[in-house]
């Protein structure tokens, strides 16, 4: 049980999926817009990864290693597809907006991560919580984003008018631009957050990217 | 080589599986999934081609075979008499195919006016035919000479989206031809 809780939980902080493990931008840049499309958007892929990870997890003993990445594609299309036609048989306008990005779940880093990474070696009710959890905390990142973009962006959270009169909408927030924007403010604050933490338990602060001067030839750099 | 009959073996079933599976899926959304369609893509489009109008075009719509295709057509009815009609065709744009919803006013043989229900053409140039301006010019327009000026009609294209507008003239034309070869057979009205 404890063990269960701890696969399911770490998903919902420790490694979140857009925030902190950085996984799966395309949909997270792409349908934030509103809190509505990001909800929809990440309740697909609750519905993917979670039976995604019980599938491949089921399998695991019998699929060959040569062949598992092909194996577990093959189980992710076909749930996508799934979806998509479930969808469009019931929830058409939201079909509607997300478009073009439902059938990319397909080729979400965090689906065949999960299945690469957990659930092709843990059993089935572990990788079902892994895949719960990780699912839950990527729609909670989006749906946040999403009330966020739509916040500053229309003045509405699900539709909703919550803003103040004379309240000025900065349209360029649920645009593309607005998506870089928020993203990157959010992670540094995750990271300022995380910092805090950190030096409370009196750890050295988290480490960006470093200058790494053995894997690129000429970048032009004078140090290198 | 055991290993390779393994491999194939598991992978063509787990392939075997999925497709069966989806397959079904498929076979049972398939009618929701057109009533869907219907009231979100066509729906709108069939309102903004026909009006005064007292039935419900979406629940009384047949299908008709016109030189060997299939024609959904939505009829617009007042007093149980039928005064106008639409349906959709497609043509040929940049991006792929652009569909448009045609209608019809039964009594003067003219055109009611143009909708696009499918458009993948780029934004900004093509994707114009959709709007306002453009659409516009096919209300009240007769059945004749429907082409863009520079060949011959009157129907000025979207600068710069020739081949959009070509595509929508075309769907038009195809709408008008079939309209043609519907008319006998609804001499008798709609029932």
């Amino acid at each position: 049980m404890n063990r269960l809780w701890k696969e399911f939980s770490k998903g919902l902080w420790k490694d979140l999926p857009p925030f902190k493990l950085v996984l799966g931008l395309c949909p997270v840049l792409a349908v934030t817009n509103t809190a509505n499309n990001g909800l929809g958007m990440g309740m697909a892929v609750v519905f993917v990864l979670t039976l995604s990870n019980l599938m491949v997890s089921l399998l695991r003993k019998i699929i060959p290693a040569k062949v598992r990445i092909a194996c577990f594609i093959v189980v992710a299309a076909s749930l996508v597809v799934a979806v998509e036609l479930l969808m469009q048989a019931f929830a058409y306008p939201l079909y509607q907006q997300l478009g073009i990005f439902v059938p990319l779940i397909v080729v979400n880093c965090i689906i065949l991560g999960r299945a690469e990474a957990f659930a092709s070696k843990n059993p089935p009710l572990l990788s079902m919580a892994d895949g719960l959890g990780m699912g839950l905390g990527f729609t909670m990142s989006l749906t946040f984003l999403g009330a966020l973009r739509e916040l500053l962006g229309t003045g509405m959270v699900f539709g909703v008018n919550v803003a103040w009169e004379g309240f000025q909408p900065i349209g360029i927030m649920v645009k593309a631009p607005g998506a870089f924007v928020s993203l990157g403010v959010l992670l540094a604050i995750m990271t300022f957050v995380e910092n805090v933490r950190r030096k409370r338990r009196g750890l050295a602060a988290v480490q960006g990217p470093t200058h790494d001067c053995g894997s690129c030839g000429g970048c032009g750099q004078k140090n290198c | 080589m055991k290993e390779m009959m393994k491999m194939m073996i598991v992978l063509s079933l787990i392939c075997g599986i999925a497709g069966i599976t989806l397959a079904a899926l498929k076979q049972v959304t398939a009618p929701i999934i057109e009533e869907q369609v219907l009231t979100y893509v066509q729906a709108p489009a069939i309102q903004s081609v026909l009006s005064d109008y007292d039935n419900d075009p979406i629940k009384d719509r047949r299908k008709f075979e016109v030189d060997g295709r299939t024609v959904i057509v939505f009829p617009a009815l007042k007093d149980g008499r039928l005064i106008g009609l639409a349906f959709e065709t497609s043509g040929k744009g940049y991006g792929g195919n652009i569909g448009v919803m045609v209608g019809f006013d039964v009594d003067a043989a003219t055109l009611t006016g143009i909708g696009i229900t499918t458009l993948k053409e780029t934004p900004g140039l093509g994707a114009r035919v959709a709007e306002h301006g453009y659409t516009t010019q096919f209300r009240g327009h007769s059945l004749d000479s429907v082409d863009l000026k520079k060949n011959g009609g009157d129907i000025e294209a979207v600068a710069g989206a020739t081949i959009s507008s070509n595509g929508t003239v075309s769907a038009v034309r195809e709408a008008i031809a079939i309209f043609n070869a519907l008319k006998g057979k609804l001499a008798g009205g709609w029932s």
